[in-house]
């Protein structure tokens, strides 16, 4: 093995959301930082290949070729972003393999390029309420968090200041405000539907999706241009992106060395300081072994990424992966109940279009199991809807019968609109779900696989009933004339794209991985701030909340080094 | 120059541009910035006779057909059903639809007493409407299919359909002549008045 180093002071494993966090603010600190990023090199604007490209130009004009995605791309062809404008953002499946427990399927979306999943992700941005923090305490599932919403509170106005977040201020103490940017506008449906809700539902709000989206320049880079599909990546910068943000800012330093096709097989812990001293890496395209120095680790490899890493650096003080007395790495996995629970069909605005594609949604935050609340339901927690509309095309009436010049006039022509609920529902953190290594299969690197062994509990089920029995009473209040009720019979574990937990934050090191600030317990140099860190779900998506305890990890980090405490 | 063709321009200069630089690790089939690559249906043509392009072509503008706007002729559907048929078909559902252009001419010859190709336009429409009644007990009928996830086993004139109606609101002739297009909005207005007679916008993937 080659011993590739220079002089770093800190590494941070993974380029994704949070990584490209941790490299900002670490390398704004004066820190010398190398990034490690499994994927492979991609540049901003560049390399985004299926950027404005019409369907006339995308292979077989966008229709998606089934055989060759179920042979390369089972999982991942699932996620709605995938397709060939999008393909080479993502891992291939067959070239990086996973197990799933039997009969508990679970989907793992990974990005495979610099940037990760922040070129991918949908973008929504929302604060998580002081009950959110509060509700492990309050209810004795899983473990209290060692922090609250006010110790996060200005960590949310720091990134939302940098991201650039468009929202509307709704004073609400379920879900609250930050530093906006002007709302985006809504369809008339969805004004008429807001209005009908306020008098027939006025418990519900309605608000303007919240969207790391820029309705102005902001900090150099563009307003949105409407475009429509952002997870084809932006050149202008628009929404935010590790390759748009937290990358430039951190290079701008001098201080950002960055790796690409990097994968890190292990980290190596130091028996006689009881600290790291190295992480040990596979380049992907040479298969050539390096080992890089530093005082200072940051973990952001996405919640799977680093259960796998963890669990794969055992040790004599830690034989059952790094970090891991208290036998929590690979516990207590989390995503978040996504459910598309009812279409309605509205003939409502018939005359009203739009211009322009709004790569956003509105809201309809928490409403059950509120301070205060009759209590009426079977479940703890809660769950918020996203709501689309959307105006029939030819897409949706493509199955209508007949030919000639009355049937292109059908399909030219607007249908009724349809506006769509999805539930997205809070998951309690349990004992039994989790991922762990396989004992015997290996992926091409000879890293051992990750099983994922995660199903939904009593709650969430409980929870999801719920969701569905208030969404169809929220459309009829709405107005729709006709709902369909899609019975999702099944809700694919990790199908939500928001998996989390795995090296929870806790006071009590027996039963958490990490302290108050991400930082092992155990291990003083190696914090991990991405996904794993969750201690509980809340309801509204995470990465917000991710990228604050990474902003907060690495101040309180470099203040350590410098007193001398790492 | 309007902005689309400017960013389709500009496009094609990133892609020569960056096509020397070091660090490009894509394979060669993704080695392509799509927004600046020829068109799909531009690709040259292996698959079909020139009497079955024919009879394709006459299909297509049948489902389609030109009126005072672009059909299915205009906008290439011929070509992207010939295409579709060699790539995207699988070897049992290429069977299965030229085994139905087959069946179609020979009930043409049987019930019409000739060649497609020879009957009229209100001949045509029989019996392509003959094939829709027998095939409508089919799940390609069912609502609900947005995502429009291919119906493998459907019968040949509902594949003739798909194929037909993807190509031709995909393409470039019917999605900014037919459909309307807009690369670079520039803004989000949620309510602007639509005309009885006005068409969609070319909806994006979803």
């Amino acid at each position: 093995m080659s011993d590739a180093s220079t002089q770093f002071d800190a590494i941070v494993i993974g380029s994704g959301i949070t990584g490209g966090w941790a490299a900002k603010e670490l390398t704004e600190r004066g820190l010398k930082v190398l990034v490690l990023e499994r994927g492979r090199e991609l540049r901003h604007g560049v390399d985004y290949l299926g950027e404005h490209a019409p369907d006339w130009k995308l292979p077989y004009n966008g229709k998606k070729p089934r055989e060759f995605y179920a042979e390369q791309y089972p999982i991942q062809s699932k996620s709605y972003a995938f397709g060939e404008d999008t393909r080479h953002f993502f891992v291939n499946d067959k070239e990086n393999p996973y197990q799933q427990a039997p009969g508990k399927p679970f989907e793992w979306v990974r990005g495979n390029v610099v940037g990760g999943r922040s070129l991918l992700w949908g973008r929504q941005t929302y604060r998580w309420s002081e009950q959110d923090f509060e509700a492990n305490r309050v209810d004795g599932n899983g473990m209290p968090w060692p922090i609250g919403y006010k110790e996060l509170a200005p960590w949310y106005s720091h990134v939302e200041d940098f991201i650039g977040v468009t929202g509307q201020a709704e004073g609400l103490p379920q879900l609250p405000d930050g530093e906006f940017l002007p709302p985006m506008d809504m369809f008339a449906l969805e004004k008429t539907i807001k209005g009908r809700l306020a008098s027939k539902a006025p418990e519900l709000t309605m608000t303007m999706g919240r969207a790391a989206i820029l309705t102005r320049d902001h900090k150099g880079r563009a307003a949105c241009h409407y475009c429509g599909p952002c997870q084809r990546g932006c050149s202008t910068g628009s929404y935010f992106s590790s390759q748009s943000s937290t990358l430039p800012a951190a290079e701008a330093t001098g201080n950002l060395t960055l790796v690409a096709n990097a994968v890190v097989e292990r980290l190596v812990y130091d028996e006689a300081s009881g600290k790291l001293s190295a992480v040990e890496v596979i380049d992907s395209q040479t298969r050539e072994k390096l080992r890089y120095s530093a005082k200072l680790f940051f973990l952001c490899a996405s919640t799977l990424g680093t259960t796998q890493v963890l669990l794969n650096s055992p040790s004599g003080t830690f034989p059952n992966g790094l970090a891991n007395r208290s036998g929590s790495v690979g516990r207590y996995l989390m995503d978040h109940l996504n459910v598309l629970s009812t279409t309605g069909i509205f003939f409502d605005d018939m005359d009203s279009y739009y211009y322009g594609n709004r790569p956003n949604n509105t809201y309809i935050p928490r409403f059950r199991n509120l301070p205060g609340e009759d209590e009426d339901t079977d479940f703890v927690r809660g769950y918020g809807y996203q709501a689309l509309p959307l105006r029939g095309d030819w897409k949706m009436n493509f199955n209508a019968k007949g030919f000639g010049a009355g049937l292109k006039d059908r399909l030219r022509k607007p249908g009724p609109w349809l506006w769509a609920l999805a539930g997205f529902g809070e998951c309690l953190p349990q004992y039994t779900n989790r991922a762990y290594l396989h004992p015997t299969r290996v992926d091409r690197f000879g890293i051992p696989q990750l099983v994922m062994d995660f199903e939904w509990g009593p709650n969430e089920l409980a929870l999801w009933r719920d969701m569905d029995k208030q969404s169809a009473r929220i459309m009829k209040a709405a107005g729709a004339v006709f709902t369909s009720a899609i019975a999702a019979e099944d809700v694919v574990g990790g199908s939500a794209i928001h998996e989390m937990g795995t090296a929870r934050m806790g006071d009590d090191p027996n039963q958490a991985v990490l302290n108050a600030h991400n930082q092992a317990h155990d291990v003083p140099n190696l914090f991990v701030t991405d996904g794993a860190c969750m201690t509980s779900s809340s309801c509204v998506n995470p990465s917000l909340t991710y990228m604050a305890l990474t902003a907060r990890a690495c101040a309180y980090a470099v203040t350590q080094l410098a007193e001398g405490q790492i | 120059m309007k902005r689309r063709e400017f960013l389709e321009c500009a496009a094609l200069l990133i892609t020569g541009a960056s096509a020397s630089q070091l660090g490009w690790t894509l394979t060669g089939e993704q080695e392509v910035y799509l927004a600046g690559a020829a068109d799909y249906i531009d690709q040259p043509l292996n698959y079909y006779t020139p009497e079955q392009r024919e009879l394709l072509a006459a299909l297509s503008e049948t489902i389609i057909p030109r009126t005072d706007t672009p059909g299915a002729i205009d906008a290439g559907v011929p070509r992207f059903i010939e295409l579709m048929v060699a790539e995207w078909l699988n070897d049992a559902e290429r069977a299965a639809f030229d085994e139905g252009l087959f069946a179609l001419q020979q009930r043409a010859q049987k019930d019409w007493d000739g060649d497609f190709l020879a009957l009229d336009e209100d001949a045509r429409l029989e019996l392509l409407e003959t094939l829709e009644s027998e095939a409508s007990g089919s799940d390609w009928y069912q609502l609900g299919n947005i995502r429009r996830d291919f119906i493998s086993d459907a019968p040949f004139i509902c594949q003739l359909k798909e194929l037909t109606i993807w190509g031709f609101f995909t393409s470039e002739v019917g999605g900014t002549q037919v459909l309307r297009y807009e690369a670079m909005p520039m803004r989000f207005d949620g309510d602007t008045p639509l005309g009885p007679d006005e068409s969609t916008w070319m909806p994006y993937l979803i």
